[in-house]
């Protein structure tokens, strides 16, 4: 798997960003796939950078991992801050997201569209560290 | 990113260029509820926003109830696809009035 190191600061929000652009061109997404991913990876990111390091007080970095298969691809998340299950918590469901803006609650939408926007969305806590795995269906050429 | 404001006839355009993401929507937020405290027409124009994630969405959220509160309307001019699509699969997009350009979301609001 290739791998790239970013400090974990909210200054590498955007560079995680491009970089998975980068990433998605070189496996071929189409650009509302490669949007989802960005967004994806922006959500959880923003999460590890402000709630797991900066908040918590934690200074390390994240590492991006990618492989790409006929299938699909993968971008690995792995990072050493406060561990941190974006799956644990109750996402808004139908019937929240078709309240009327003045009746909503205003969290729970940046997990809610990592889970949407991604094929195969996954977390595991392994030697300390934080994975958040995404996967992304690669479209066969005819 | 870079936040504009502007009048046209008695409508308030927010211009926001470049992304909208946590860094940078406490900036838009701040600034657009500033411009539209006493605003009841306001337009959003979007055309030159790449990206916009959760934290734009919830500043959306919060400046859409203040102009709501007093029975204004904020139309969205130049929504990408993406974006659009973001605020279909969130249940957003029905409160919101959409235009093309500029000149159609004056219209729409006029």
């Amino acid at each position: 798997m290739e791998s790239k190191i970013f400090p974990g600061t909210v200054e590498s929000i955007d560079l995680i960003r491009q970089y998975i652009k980068e990433i998605s061109a070189h496996a071929g997404l189409d650009k509302k796939a490669t949007y989802n991913l960005m967004l994806a990876a922006d959500e959880i990111a923003t999460n590890i950078m402000l709630y797991g390091y900066e908040k918590a007080g934690l200074t390390g970095d994240l590492k991006v991992l990618h492989t790409i298969t006929e299938e699909e691809l993968v971008v690995i998340f792995e990072d050493q801050a406060l561990p941190f299950d974006p799956l644990a918590r109750e996402l808004p469901d139908e019937e929240d997201l078709s309240k009327p803006l003045e009746e909503r609650s205003i969290g729970g939408l940046g997990i809610f569209l990592t889970v949407s926007g991604i094929d195969d969305f996954s977390y595991e806590y392994v030697n300390n560290q934080n994975r958040n795995i995404f996967k992304m269906k690669l479209q066969k050429p005819d | 990113m870079n936040v504009t404001i502007k009048k046209v006839n008695d409508i308030t355009v927010i211009e926001a260029e470049g992304n909208i993401d946590s860094r940078t929507a406490g900036e838009f937020e701040k600034k657009a509820v500033e411009a539209t405290t006493d605003e009841d027409k306001i337009i959003i124009d979007l055309s030159k926003v790449e990206f916009l994630s959760s934290a734009g969405l919830r500043a959306l959220l919060i400046l859409y109830r203040q102009v709501k509160a007093r029975n204004g309307k904020i139309v969205l001019v130049g929504v990408s696809e993406e974006i659009q699509d973001v605020m279909e699969n969130t249940g957003f997009i029905n409160f919101f009035i959409l235009a093309d350009q500029i000149d159609d979301g004056v219209k729409a609001i006029g």
